[in-house]
């Protein structure tokens, strides 16, 4: 081995670590280059995968929002489902700054901003909570219908990843579901119309002995001869009385018979208290005490009773308080806050019933009246108040407190109730959320 | 005179380093700001969807009134976890005052949709008024994000989450 030839070698070894060196330099900018888009990727998966979970929990409170909206709106008439339609829309509705939107509060649903689309078809609606769970192809018309289910989908903005062939758009669709229906039966419902009636046949758990778009005539309960005529075309007479739920407390409309207007006109008024505002089942009543039945022969009701008819008359007409009602302490003030039913007919079937819900009344239904003791409620049914024949209201000083009603059994959701306290499998729920 | 070319490779390579560094985590700082600050913006908007459930599924809640009782529960609820202000807030700064409940009426006559007044007419059960059809939970001035980068003054960023539900309740 001469030094020639180690020198050589050295210079070929110095070559080869020059080589490897300008190698390694093209490596990284290689590398570099492969790596830009995994950079990007992961970029995307901090900034644009987070901002997407942001998209779909805006989109899926909106969703909930259109549900429970619609939900509400169901109950049991053919023009159910186009109202619930329209009510959804109001949530998502930004005209007056205050709808639900999108990424970050920036974007309107259901419009298209730029290149980025939002959709959102009217609610499907179905009979049962399972057909709506899983969309099934069985939607319900607007007499059955009782579950709404809402699909919004709307583009959201990539940064990130758009600059990757798979993001190419700039934009990903988000879709968010929501299911709002009528819940199980309510063991104490709140806001309802305190007047019990006795059950036809307690043992029949779904209509309590009842039919279903039968017209009645509820009639306040009174003692001995005569016996009371129906109203109209009604089926028969029931009897009905007045459950205790006076406010001595009150310190808005105190007085006894503004109560029982109020009562009349909307229901139970909103209470923190629940012993005020709700009725139970199961839960032992008493009449009130202004109402208590008197003879029939005496041709006139007991003062709670016409004073609560009066009420029930304003939601006929919400404009002027009947001359009859001119003892009722400020019925004028009160009748201020009500609304009219829209839709006034005289209906024998409830579901051409296009009005705002006004005329729906839900009553607790007792296992027996007494005008002395305690009643026990057995649950809740509905019925819709129908103005006198050949008239637009009804006769707010008839001599029996009468008034003809249409059953409808328990179709209309409830809007504030409790599920505990009892086992029922029937009766009107309220609208809550299933998915 | 073979070795110097390596030294000034060396060189560049700190150099090259060194200006990489400060570009590097900026970038991870900022990242991380961003998803922050997305977290942020999801926990307010969190926030108002409770106050506007919990509220709405009560009864006898009078929003004409300052005082009311189930609204003050609400944002309390929804901000700290209990209904009562004692819990410290889990986004810091974010009181209840900040918190606005705006009511709304919807015609279904007119098919209009507006504030619901404080007027027996209007929403106020304090003087007999019907409850509201709508809820509108919202910031109105809006909730500050300030993004906190090393060595550079960022402009904060002002939130204003808000969610419109069915009123539920009686």
């Amino acid at each position: 081995m001469d030094i020639r030839n180690q020198s050589n070698r050295l210079a070929a070894t110095r070559r080869g670590k020059d080589a490897r060196r300008s190698l390694r330099g093209s490596m990284s900018i290689q590398i570099l280059i492969i790596l830009v888009p995994v950079f990007f990727g992961f970029m995307g998966f901090a900034v644009d995968l987070g901002r997407l979970y942001l998209v779909r929990g805006e989109l899926k409170a909106a969703a909930d929002s259109m549900a429970l909206a619609a939900a509400q709106k169901l109950i049991g008439t053919d023009a159910s489902v186009v109202d619930a339609s329209a009510l959804a829309r109001v949530t998502v509705n930004n005209a007056t700054g205050f709808g639900n939107r999108y990424d970050f509060g920036g974007l309107d649903i259901g419009i298209t901003n730029g290149n980025l689309n939002s959709d959102v078809p009217d609610p499907t609606y179905y009979s049962t909570a399972v057909d709506a769970l899983g969309a099934s192809s069985s939607e319900a018309s607007g007499a059955t219908a009782k579950y709404a289910r809402v699909t919004i989908t709307a583009d959201a903005p990539l940064t990130f990843w758009s600059f990757l062939s798979l993001g190419q758009t700039r934009k990903t669709s988000i879709a968010a579901q929501s299911v709002a229906g009528v819940s199980a039966p309510l063991c104490t419902a709140c806001g309802i119309e305190p007047i019990a009636i006795a059950a036809l046949d307690a043992t029949d758990t779904v209509d309590f002995g009842f039919t279903v778009q039968n017209r009645y005539t509820l009639g306040y309960q009174c003692a001995g001869p005569p016996t009371p005529g129906v109203l109209g075309s009604s089926v028969s007479r029931i009897q009905y009385l007045l459950l205790d739920r006076l406010d001595a407390d009150a310190t808005l409309f105190p007085d006894e018979s503004s109560q029982l207007y109020r009562i009349g006109a909307q229901g139970l008024p909103p209470n923190p208290t629940a012993a005020k505002a709700c009725v139970s089942v199961n839960a032992a009543e008493l009449v009130w005490a202004t109402a208590v039945p008197l003879n029939c022969n005496l041709n006139r009701p007991p003062n709670g009773a016409s004073n609560f008819l009066c009420g029930l008359a304003s939601r006929f007409d919400a404009a002027t308080v009947p001359t009859a009602c001119a003892n009722v302490v400020d019925a004028d003030t009160i009748i201020g806050a009500e609304i009219a039913d829209t839709d006034l007919n005289d209906l024998d079937d409830y579901t051409t019933y296009a009005g705002n819900g006004r005329r729906i009344i839900t009553i607790p239904i007792v296992d027996a009246l007494s005008g002395t003791g305690t009643m026990t409620v057995l649950g809740f049914r509905q019925f819709l108040v129908e103005p006198n024949p050949n008239d637009v209201t009804l006769n707010p000083s008839d001599v029996n407190a009468r008034f003809a009603a249409l059953y409808i059994g328990s179709v209309v959701p409830v809007r504030q109730g409790q599920f505990s306290g009892c086992q029922i499998t029937n009766g009107p729920g309220k609208v809550v959320l299933h998915q | 005179m073979t070795t110097a070319p390596a030294k000034t490779r060396r060189g560049n390579a700190m150099l090259e380093m060194a200006m990489w560094v400060p570009l590097l985590v900026l970038l991870l700082v900022g990242m991380s700001e961003l998803a922050r600050i997305t977290y942020v913006y999801y926990t307010l908007q969190k926030t108002m969807y409770t106050i506007a459930r919990y509220v709405g599924t009560q009864q006898g809640v009078n929003f004409c009134s300052d005082s009311d009782t189930i609204v003050a529960a609400a944002k309390n609820f929804a901000i700290g976890g209990s209904t009562d202000s004692t819990n410290t807030p889990i986004l810091a700064n974010l009181t209840a005052d900040m918190v606005q409940v705006r009511i709304e009426r919807y015609s279904t006559d007119t098919q209009d949709l507006g504030q619901c007044d404080c007027s027996i007419t209007g929403c106020d059960l304090g003087s007999g008024g019907r409850s509201p059809d709508f809820i509108v939970v919202s910031i109105p001035d809006g909730y500050t994000v300030r993004p906190g980068i090393p060595y550079l003054t960022t402009d904060p960023i002002l939130f204003k989450p808000r969610i419109r539900v069915p009123f539920g309740g009686s």
